[in-house]
């Protein structure tokens, strides 16, 4: 590719994936009759200084595909992005929105705002979704450093984007993990109490669904645990989150299974 | 009836040589120079956001002199470039020599073909790794490209401070000092420069992708102090 420059009525401006349009760099979605790895469980648990992700490590297919997928990323210091449906598509997604925000920032030397990176994805998703049998739905949460708070934004398959005060979920596994939120959550929920709700939730998605991967103690391949405050994104270390799932795992073996009664 | 004159084409070079460097010499000017951990770039600018120096890709920057639209514009090409090509590629393919040669053949075609030649020059930095050298290219604004060894000085007086910054050690020296030799041959022996006056940009490994870093006027300061 050349230099790439503009007249002032024809410029792209600080959007990457509008550049990418114009020069063809991003190629419209063809229609694939094959079905690509995909099914999930993130969750997102907004807590009183930030946000709290989990997601599951596997990709399937007819069969699993993959057991040590990255479905949650850093989209951006304060930001984490998380996909659902084909992988193929979402790891297009997750690309696209991290070198979207970065050369936003390059082009303007200023950060876009939570809201408005949730709002860039918005065109992106519809456009994939709606000419593509391969969808991808996103999570994304952050820290809004202009308001001082964790947020949480979901979509739906047309692009629509909301933003979620509580809790969100996407993937196959959602309505086990879902329930588990919805018993558990309450506002002003700290870190801890967050994380420990989150990996429950997955425990639970793992548990019911089969196309979500649980906690694999064999391998030693967890779900993916991240924070993001005013700190910014923060990956939780392996060991952690394997004593989290382990904790969770002996509770469940002591019951014989039995998750009713009380969250446990 | 129509006159046509014959103006040869030495004159012409001339004329739009000429045309280019006085509205260059109108801007103030950058210094840019390799330190012992990275490179550094340090503009006189009193603006806070009308910036001259800019992030381009993970190990590159860009600085330009002249006319603002005119550099700024080549500075969001830059980007453009890059991020695409990291984008097609990989990361590691984005490199700042192949940016220099697109920034040295638009600007040789705008001094030749345009209505007029950009009153502009550019700096492309990059700071090495294992596989790419620590370079500063310089391009003038007929599209001449330079590689230069250990300082770049860009702008109207770019000889004067070049003689000044030349005074300093051979050997690379850490920021302060480095700082500290730019902002006294930018300034000259008349003038006393403060944060304020100043854009002061580098490209340094911090263990993170991106090495880009705009110093605040409180680090420069300190670095100066």
């Amino acid at each position: 590719m050349g230099l790439p420059l503009f007249s002032a009525h024809g410029d792209p401006g600080p959007s990457f994936w509008h550049f990418a349009e114009m020069s063809g760099i991003d190629p419209a979605p063809r229609d694939h009759s094959r079905e690509n790895p995909h099914a999930t469980t993130v969750i997102a648990v907004r807590y009183v200084g930030g946000v709290v992700m989990v997601g599951d490590r596997q990709a399937t297919g007819n069969y699993i595909a993959s057991r040590d997928v990255r479905k949650i990323e850093r989209a951006d210091r304060f930001t984490a992005l998380a996909i659902s449906g084909s992988a193929a598509r979402g790891m297009e997604l997750l690309k696209i929105a991290q070198l979207s925000f970065e050369h936003y920032e390059k082009m303007t030397d200023s950060s876009l705002s939570l809201e408005g990176k949730a709002n860039y994805l918005s065109p992106i998703i519809q456009r994939n979704n709606l000419t593509s049998p391969l969808g991808v739905l996103p999570l994304l949460a952050g820290w809004d450093e202009s308001h001082d708070q964790g947020r949480i934004f979901e979509y739906d398959g047309a692009g629509g984007c909301y933003e979620r005060f509580d809790f969100a979920t996407i993937g196959s596994g959602s309505p086990f993990a879902e329930g588990a939120l919805r018993l558990g959550f309450r506002e002003n929920l700290n870190r801890e109490e967050a994380l420990e709700l989150g990996a429950l939730a997955l425990y639970e998605a793992g548990d019911n669904d089969p196309s979500t991967g649980g906690p694999d103690f064999v391998r030693e391949i967890y779900p993916m645990m991240v924070t993001v405050s005013e700190d910014g994104f923060h990956e939780l270390p392996t060991p952690d989150v394997g004593e989290r799932f382990r904790s969770i795992n002996a509770r469940r073996t002591e019951s014989r299974g039995v998750a009713g009664g009380s969250l446990r | 009836m129509t006159n046509y004159f014959y103006v040869s084409p030495e004159q012409l070079i001339k004329d739009r040589a000429e045309f280019a460097q006085k509205g260059i010499a109108r801007g103030r000017s950058i210094v840019a120079a390799i330190y012992d951990q990275g490179v550094l770039m340090v503009a006189e600018n009193p603006s806070a956001s009308l910036n001259k120096i800019s992030e381009v890709y993970d190990r590159i920057a860009f600085a330009g002199v002249g006319k603002y639209n005119e550099f700024d514009r080549l500075r969001e090409a830059g980007i453009r470039w890059a991020d695409s090509t990291g984008f097609t590629y990989s990361r590691e393919d984005v490199d700042a020599r192949a940016l220099a040669n697109y920034y040295a053949q638009h600007l040789g075609d705008m001094f030749t073909e345009g209505q007029k030649p950009l009153e502009v020059e550019i700096l492309v930095a990059q700071l090495g790794n294992k596989v790419r050298p620590t370079k500063l290219y310089r391009v003038a604004y007929e599209g001449t490209i330079s590689d230069e060894p250990r300082f770049a000085v860009l702008g109207g007086d770019a000889d004067t401070i070049k003689d000044r910054f030349a005074l300093s050690e051979d050997s690379l020296e850490p920021l302060r000092t480095t700082l500290h030799n730019a902002v006294s041959a930018l300034a000259g022996p008349d003038r006393v420069f403060t944060a304020d006056d100043l854009e002061v940009c580098v490209l340094e490994d911090r263990g993170s992708r991106r090495t880009f870093e705009r110093l605040s006027d409180a680090r420069v300061s300190d670095l100066l102090g």
